[in-house]
């Protein structure tokens, strides 16, 4: 292994002349669509429109909720029919009219207007993630970038959209880069592609001296072994710098796009088209015409693959992704969305059923090829066993479920499912746990809340008892009080009034690590705190009135 | 949700496809030893394999366990084959018999079967017959032709001991282990105190081991780690032995081709179940191999010691699976030891 390369890794069959041969031909346009308020990482969309409303292609039909969601558009001229909790569904008109936003020149225009733009155009990342496109660009406010890796890898076997993008509209996949690198403010733009892609290579190369301004821009051809398109192990393989556990390619000034998010960004900024369709890659040996086609988003697969000639009898099963990382398909009725970028129609003989698992043999093959170097096998173990420590100390969360381990595991042991199942069940305990957290600051509040009224109503009364009748005897309910116990009170206090400054301090920290995030539980525990405070003043008030009382003749 | 399952792209082999390749690669040196040491070789990997595969099917049942999905690995019948290989030829039945119940039922099934056992089965099958029936393990018959007469009998166990010693002789280790301390190395070989041919015979069996394990390591089968380090780490020992006292030790080429130096290195130590499992783990455990058969040859009681040496390994296993944690891409440190992070 050289210094610049990432470990392990695996070479299997590529399958990528399946569909890259045919040219990027244009799907037709389907009568109907439906569209999935989730698309993306994050909240759902919230319609924006009512059933019967008439829309063209690119009307805004549900708005971004929250920061970490997108905006969705029509992707055909038509009318709503149906809104449901998941999609929208348009019956198209056949016309295909369009409506598109202002171009804007990305070269002069500001770039806050740029990520508006981004944002409106309900970009995310195409490659797969589906993570907003504005949010990621907007992150050169916390992390100096430098770099901007275009990730053409493509390393799934049977996936050629990339490929067929660069070929057809590297220019256009080029100019977007700079676009993005101009709004995180990289100098630099590496494109990584994998030494199986000469011809869209070659299209970059074209297009390569006209495009270096203002961020230079470098094509690195690196050796097709999967997998080279994980994040990590392409910047690893590029830059030679490693992206630390649970961290961001941002935090070491790096952000990674895909040619498609790129061509997408462009688009929507000097076309003012918003993401209505997206290059997929329809393959396997039951369809008849595989190829890449631009598919309009919310088409449905069923009439997709009937499209593109798909053999019923033939079919074993429908994968979305690619072999290696990509999710069986339960229902055909499935539409396309803004993150499908391959088919594969499977014949039985080219994706047979995995075979019976078998017993663990500890050969350690899985930890040879595992690119995050991490011991898939004590991993296995660990998951089956729910042993939540071991796996902690075993780094599961570094896993980045790329499946090698499972290609080679001679006893066909379906490990990246153990792990995801165990990040779940892990994450969904971390997630317990912090309710019941949540919980427990609630409540000692409300006991601190308490305390601290009782305190008061006795101070009240105290004084009042000591105001009313200064000369009677203080028998009734004033318990004699030393002068120690005063201090002590005093003392008491004191450390509130520290524990107030101390939860201030935690809070303060917090939001200026992450102004983002909610911090109930601290502002609770600060609150706590002051309310402890109150009590320790109002016992000492009363203390004191006491003492006054007694002292008096 | 389901996910794909990486596996069924293909190419790569499956369990019962590395155990039969291992089978096969053995064929070389089997038929090595055949050549020399004549047919009673071949008898003894063919009742070890049948017995082992019966006794894998016996208890299988006893535990109600599917019995054909778990033969089919070939796992039981590797593990007869290994041990029939490692057994003086024409070894009577019941002693394979008894070894291979104690490899396969005992070390093997009763550990919870293929992938938990801790122990290299046919090495324990092995070093439970040496020390349990030390006279008919150390008759190892001087190179002979391949039909002998005695063949049957021996099997059947019929002939006394005394025609046995008779027809037995010492292996070039044996002898040279109970030279005695007086004589000086030079005095020994001059002596010449082998048959004719004994140590030819070693270095082609030898030799032939290795071309089966090339081939295994060649086809991915089995990593370079356990033999590299096995054989390196003992040559190095050895020589230094040697270098120390050329008159008492014996070189490290002796080392090499003697015994069941290479045959232990590529078919007995890489068994994946019970070695050590990450490449740096590997590489401590072929290593700790090849010093214990030096120290043992050297220093200790038995001529040959790849049995105890793999052994003795085997327990240091879960140690080295600790200790050799590679640092995880990303993390500044590996978690290496036994701490644990606070739950």
């Amino acid at each position: 292994m050289r210094a610049n390369d990432f470990p392990g890794g695996i070479y299997p069959p590529e399958r990528k002349e399946r569909s890259n041969r045919a040219p990027l031909r244009i799907a037709p346009l389907p009568n109907v669509v439906a569209l999935p308020l989730s698309q993306h990482t994050g909240k759902a969309a919230l319609p924006c429109v009512n059933v019967g409303d008439a829309v063209d292609t690119g009307t805004p039909v549900a708005r971004r909720d929250g920061m970490v969601s997108a905006n969705v558009h029509a992707s055909i001229s038509g009318t709503v029919i149906e809104i449901t909790d998941s999609d929208i569904v348009i019956q198209g008109d056949g016309e295909d009219r369009r409506i598109t936003l202002p171009p804007l020149d990305w070269r002069t225009t500001h770039c806050d207007a740029l990520l508006s733009r981004l944002d409106e155009a309900g970009l995310v990342g195409l490659g797969g993630a589906g993570f907003p496109t504005y949010l990621k660009a907007n992150v050169s406010q916390q992390h100096a970038i430098d770099t901007l890796v275009v990730n053409a890898a493509e390393c799934e076997p049977y996936i050629t959209a990339d490929d067929l993008t660069l070929r057809y509209h590297a220019a256009d996949v080029l100019e977007g880069a700079q676009l993005l690198a101009r709004l995180c403010g990289a100098a630099h733009i590496i494109v990584g592609i994998e030494d199986n892609k000469p011809e869209a290579c070659q299209a970059l190369q074209a297009v390569l001296a006209d495009l270096g301004r203002p961020a230079k821009v470098a094509l690195k051809v690196i050796e097709t072994r999967y997998p080279s398109g994980g994040e990590r192990q392409l910047i690893k393989k590029l830059l030679n710098r490693d992206v630390p556990s649970g961290g961001l390619p941002a935090d070491i000034g790096v952000l990674c796009h895909n040619p498609g998010t790129l061509m997408a960004a462009l688009q929507a900024v000097r076309d003012g088209t918003p993401v209505v369709e997206r290059v997929v890659t329809l393959t396997g040996d039951a369809i008849a015409h595989p190829g890449n086609y631009w598919v309009r988003v919310g088409t449905s697969i069923a009439s997709l693959l009937e499209q593109v000639g798909l053999v019923q009898e033939r079919l074993h099963r429908v994968v979305v992704g690619g072999p290696m990382m990509g999710t069986p398909l339960t229902s055909l009725a499935a539409p396309v969305t803004k993150t499908t970028n391959c088919l594969i129609a499977a014949t039985e003989e080219e994706l047979p059923p995995a075979p019976a698992e078998a017993p663990c043999i500890r050969c350690g093959a899985c930890e040879s090829v595992c690119p995050a170097q991490l011991l898939p096998q004590q991993l296995h173990w660990y998951a089956r066993a729910q042993n939540d420590t071991a796996l902690d100390a075993h780094h599961l969360f570094d896993c980045i479920e790329c499946g090698a381990c499972s290609y080679v595991c001679p006893s066909a042991i379906p490990l990246v499912q153990d792990y995801r199942s165990a990040k779940q069940r892990i994450r969904h305990k971390r997630i317990e746990t912090a309710k019941a957290e949540h919980a427990k600051h609630r409540f000692e509040f409300r006991q601190a809340r308490l305390a601290r009224e009782e305190a008061e109503k006795k101070a009240r009364r105290q004084a009042r008892l000591a105001q009313q009748s200064p000369s009677a005897n203080g028998t009734m309910d004033s318990p004699s009080l030393p002068v120690a116990d005063l201090r002590s009170l005093r003392i008491a206090q004191t450390a509130a009034k520290a524990a107030v400054r101390k939860a201030e301090k935690v809070l303060a920290r917090a939001a200026a690590e992450d102004p983002q995030q909610r911090h109930d539980d601290l502002e609770t525990q600060l609150a706590t705190a002051q309310e402890n405070l109150k009590a320790a003043e109002a016992r000492l008030a009363e203390a004191r009135a006491a003492s006054e009382y007694k002292e008096a003749p | 949700m389901s996910m794909m399952h990486a596996s069924h792209l293909g190419g790569t082999p499956s369990t019962a496809h590395i155990m039969r390749w291992v089978i096969a690669a053995m064929l070389p040196g089997l038929g090595m030893m055949t050549l020399y040491f004549g047919l009673g070789v071949l008898s003894n990997v063919l009742i070890a394999a049948l017995l082992a595969v019966a006794a894998e099917a016996f208890i299988l049942r006893l535990r109600r366990r599917p019995v054909w999905p778990t033969l089919n690995d070939a796992s039981a019948l590797l593990t007869g084959v290994l041990l029939g290989a490692s057994l003086p030829p024409a070894s009577p039945w019941w002693l394979i018999g008894v070894g291979v119940i104690a490899a396969v039922v005992v070390a093997k099934q009763l550990y919870g079967g293929l992938g938990h056992n801790p122990f290299n089965p046919a090495m324990v099958g092995y070093a439970l017959l040496l020390v349990s029936f030390p006279t008919q393990m150390t008759l190892w018959a001087p190179p002979q032709a391949i039909w002998s007469d005695t063949l049957w009998p021996q099997i059947l166990g019929t002939v006394p001991m005394t025609t046995l010693d008779a027809l037995s002789g010492a292996t070039p280790l044996d002898a040279f282990q109970h030279k005695g301390e007086a004589v000086l190395a030079s005095e020994f070989w001059a002596s010449s105190p082998l048959p004719e041919g004994t140590l030819a015979a070693w270095r082609n069996i030898a030799l032939a081991w290795l071309i089966g394990g090339l081939v295994l390591i060649v086809k991915r089968l089995i990593s370079w780690h356990i033999p590299v380090a096995m054989l390196g780490s003992m040559l190095l020992l050895s020589a230094l032995f040697y270098a120390s006292d050329t008159s008492h030790f014996a070189s490290p080429l002796f080392h090499l081709v003697t015994g069941a130096t290479l045959f232990g290195a590529f078919f007995i130590a890489t068994d994946p179940v019970s070695s050590a499992t990450s490449r740096r783990g590997k590489l401590f455990y072929g290593a700790g191999i090849g010093v214990l058969i030096i120290l043992i040859r050297h220093l200790g009681g038995y001529p040959d010691a790849v049995a105890f040496a793999v052994l003795l390994m085997n327990l240091c296993v879960p140690l080295l699976d600790t200790v050799s944690v590679p640092r995880p891409v990303g993390q500044s440190t590996a978690h290496s030891g036994t701490k644990r992070s606070a739950p």
